[in-house]
């Protein structure tokens, strides 16, 4: 196990390396700069003082160069400011992290909430009214677009209840019912979308599993249907689901980027759109590979569920 | 007007294509029709109903509450000097001072109404020449009651130091350049030496963005992007990148018992939809829409708002031709392609038969009323035969290929960039391929001013002054001049204008300086939607003047604005 773990983690350094790659050349290849953008905002500034800029940020230096910097900026853990705002990125990334997480951690919930039991039900009625309703609303989560139901949800709520989330994030500490209320439609709509895959997913192997032999020996047995389903079919069901909602995270952090942007909320997502908008070079590149480095985990965390799962799974 | 002119249709039913039309396209267009509101045309009747100003209301103003907006813009940064972004001028004129301003939509006869008043000067005046400039400044003025500061009082020496810093570097060299030297006789005077004569100089230092900072905070800081210390009605208790800003009432302020709000809240919120539905709900005051439907949609859920037709005295938005290099360095090929185009099409098809035809220079400094596009001279009726001979004398009757590019600053404008297209290909045989770019870079071809072809061009938003309109946008010298205008008769005109005191005769080469735009085509203005600001109801004095909404860099209005509740 110990050695697995090692190995993936090595293994992870290429992945972690072709990321910082492949951002930092994209973000090389877009036109413009993040100079011509913030002239754009300023108004007309003159050339002598963008080559001076330009200078003063390093960006008139060779790509390898500056790549190179970068990238002992980022083993260091000091990946700089902000060429837009001039923040510096790790006070940003204090501010966004814990939005996004909150928004990630709920939508994960509120969606395996609706999936596993829903996809259970769908599994255990096949072919009946249940099942139908589950199908129709597992594609519809797949179908539409976050931006869309997020749309429609916080114009609907405005127009039936007259209520929408409170506009203007506070953290939970600050305050936590205000806080809630903020997150609770942005989770709902990832989560939803989030539910339709991993539903569909419990719905097929819960079936599958139910035509296993040994579930035909629990019902035999005289086991109760909850016992047959929940104990014996579910755990060994799970795997394949697990792996999934691993997959999923990419899913959920590119979900968050829409949703962060029609709720209002400060979170990660916002912050990187921003960045790329206005070529914010060292935001971006710091984004997207914490992001990297964190689906390499999560992917890694993943992997490591299935031997909890199922005991026979072994790791070498 | 044309037989499909949409203000004399009747209302009708919503068809099933139209349906799917606008429940896919987003889901306000779904929202729109939940709430059993038809679309399109049918709506501009009661668009063009509303009244283009608010008068100040005549009751004693009450004290007190929150005013709160939802807001697509955020602030780059804090520092006036570094940029123009209406991110920050939304705010700033609220708790920073200029010399002078423009009237507050209390003191306005009407949204036209471009007097001067004092803001911290009371008075000023020029020697004949109009190059030496006296300010007499208001005594008593405290700077906001925070260190470093500590509410100590305003002085000429602290004007002067602004002004120097401004001539110094970042994005208002230009204007503050033109000042050759300064001197305080005495702490509430300063007086302005030009380099040139300048008689619009007062409206320079008016525009929204030449605010008075805080010296100390630039001694101490090196930069203003950390703290915003003025002496404005607001001080500014909060900023939070992508969340909020928060203003509280200033109680020392200067003009006694205002402002009357204790505080103004911003709230960031990118998406439209998201805005609408915080107005609806309550949670946002005032609001901006562009078009006469949507209009009625948010009156469907809220009846009794108060609707400004905004009063748009000028398209910031026109067709952009490279105009140093053939063809269009052929004044024929600029009027045919200008006669090509149909604008009324445009305004009654994409801004719902509620815009304007489009125009560069604010009508307000040379004629009354709008002008009508008949008015706008020959070459921009749309007279397709006449562009073809036209376009055949300058030896381009079979047409050409070019391309166009453009940013999407609105949905709209996407509309109108293919209907260029296709006029231009239908009448002209002018073949445009289109280039739908991001807003950094487009924005750095566009001003970086070596394209080829055409490019959906603008001018820049923040001004209101008749010079920065006229000489900073149009002159060959200029570094604003994206539209690459090299007139010999411009550049007289434009100089002769900010030379000339009399307001008669600014009026009579203001109108030169149109016609001969017109008539040489320069700078291809296309329609442009006047929108709408959207009140609720118990919001007072709050209305927008000509070239500056409340809800951005006529922000300063607030200072008078109450809540009756």
């Amino acid at each position: 196990m110990q050695k697995y773990v090692i190995r993936r983690l090595l293994l992870a350094v290429p992945v972690l390396l072709l990321s910082s790659l492949i951002v930092f050349g994209l973000m090389r290849v877009m036109p413009g700069d993040a100079l011509i953008a913030l002239m754009g905002e300023s108004g007309n500034v003159g050339q002598k003082e963008l080559a001076k800029l330009r200078k003063d940020l390093g960006l008139d230096r060779p790509y390898h160069e500056q790549y190179l910097i970068w990238l002992w900026q980022m083993v260091s853990f000091s990946p700089g400011d902000s060429i837009f705002t001039n923040e510096p990125i790790p006070v940003s990334l204090r501010k966004a992290i814990p939005v996004t997480l909150e928004l990630a951690a709920l939508a994960m919930i509120i969606g395996l909430v609706i999936a596993v039991p829903v996809g259970v039900l769908s599994a255990t009625r096949q072919d009946k009214p249940a099942d139908y309703v589950g199908r129709v609303v597992a594609v519809s989560g797949l179908s539409i677009p976050d931006f869309w139901l997020g749309t429609l949800v916080i114009t609907f709520a405005a127009i039936w209840v007259n209520w929408i989330p409170p506009i203007g994030y506070v953290s939970f500490w600050e305050s936590p019912w205000r806080n809630l209320q903020q997150f609770l439609l942005p989770a709902a709509v990832l989560g939803f979308r989030l539910s339709a895959a991993t539903m569909r997913m419990t719905r097929s192997t819960v079936l599958e599993t139910l035509r296993e032999d040994y579930v035909r020996t629990a019902w035999a047995k005289g086991l109760a249907g909850r016992i047959v389903v929940y104990k014996h079919a579910l755990k060994n069901a799970l795997i394949p689901v697990v792996t999934i909602v691993g997959g999923q995270l990419g899913v959920l952090l590119a979900g968050t980027v829409v949703v962060e942007q029609i709720f209002a909320l400060p979170g990660m997502g916002r912050l990187t759109v921003e960045a790329i908008l206005y070529r914010d070079y060292p935001v971006v590149q710091t984004n997207v590979m914490l992001v990297a480095t964190t689906l390499v985990t999560l992917n890694l965390l993943v992997d490591l569920t299935y031997a909890w799962l199922d005991p026979r799974i072994r790791y070498q | 007007m044309p037989a499909t002119d949409p203000r004399h249709r009747a209302r009708r039913r919503v068809t099933r294509r139209e349906f799917l039309g606008h429940a896919g396209l987003t889901g306000a267009g779904a929202a729109a029709l939940a709430a059993g509101i038809p679309r399109g045309r049918a709506w501009a009747q009661a668009g063009t109903s509303y009244p283009d100003w608010i008068p100040a209301s005549t009751k004693p103003a009450k004290r007190g509450g929150v005013l709160t907006r939802a807001s697509a813009w955020d602030p780059p940064l804090i520092d006036p000097r570094l940029t123009q972004s209406v991110g920050l001028f939304q705010f700033v004129g609220l708790t920073s001072n200029r010399l002078v301003r423009y009237s507050f939509s209390d003191e306005a006869s009407g949204p036209s109404d471009l007097s001067l008043k004092g803001d911290l000067a009371e008075s000023w005046q020029s020697d004949s020449a109009n190059r030496v400039w006296t300010f007499k400044l208001r005594q008593g003025v405290k700077w906001h009651n925070v260190a470093p500061l500590n509410g100590r009082e305003l002085t000429a020496a602290d004007v002067k130091y602004c002004f120097e810093a401004y001539a110094k570097e970042g994005v208002q060299t230009a204007t503050f350049q033109e000042i050759e030297g300064m001197e305080t006789p005495d702490k509430h005077t300063l007086r302005v030496h030009l380099k040139g004569p300048n008689t619009l100089f007062p409206q320079n230092i008016a525009e929204p963005i030449a605010v008075i900072f805080a010296r100390e905070v630039l001694e101490e800081d090196g930069d203003l992007k950390k703290r915003l210390i003025g002496t404005g009605p607001y001080t500014l208790k909060e900023h939070t990148r992508k969340v909020r800003v928060v203003l509280q009432r200033n109680p020392d302020y200067f003009d006694k018992g205002r402002p009357y709000v204790d505080e103004y809240v911003i709230l960031s919120t990118p998406d439209d939809a998201t805005r609408k539905a915080a107005f609806r709900t309550g949670q946002a005051d005032f609001i901006w829409v562009p078009s006469p439907s949507e209009v009625e949609v948010l009156r469907k859920t809220n009846p009794n708002v108060l609707v400004q037709a905004y009063h748009n005295t000028l398209a910031p938005f026109g067709l952009a031709l490279a105009q140093d290099k053939p063809p269009y360095n052929d004044v024929r090929v600029r009027r045919a392609i200008s006669m090509a185009i149909d604008r009324q099409k445009q305004v009654d098809t994409v801004f719902e038969g509620h815009g304007i035809p489009g125009w560069g220079l604010p009508y307000i400094y040379y004629q009354d009323k709008a002008p009508t596009l008949k008015e706008l001279g020959p070459w921009w009726q749309y007279r397709p035969d006449e562009a073809k001979k036209l376009m055949a004398e300058a030896g381009h009757g079979k047409g050409f290929e070019t391309t166009i590019f453009y940013y999407e600053y609105f949905p709209q404008m996407t509309s109108q960039v293919q209907l260029v297209q296709a006029d231009l290909k239908k009448n002209l045989n002018i073949d445009i391929k289109i280039q739908k770019l991001d807003y950094t870079t487009y924005y750095g071809r566009y001003v970086d001013g070596k394209w080829d072809g055409m490019s959906w061009g603008f001018q820049s938003g923040h001004a209101i002054g008749l010079d920065e309109r006229a000489y900073q946008y149009m002159h060959s010298k200029s570094p604003k001049n994206f539209f690459r205008v090299n007139d010999p008769v411009i550049d007289q005109l434009t100089t002769k204008v900010r030379q000339t005191p009399d307001k008669a005769e600014q009026r009579s080469i203001a109108k030169k300086i149109v016609e001969r735009e017109f008539d040489q085509a320069l700078r291809l203005w296309m329609p442009y939607d006047n929108g709408f600001l959207v009140f609720q109801p118990h919001m007072r004095n709050a209305a927008s003047g000509a070239l500056r909404r409340c809800d951005g860099y006529g922000s300063p209005t607030l200072a008078r604005a109450w809540l009756d509740k």
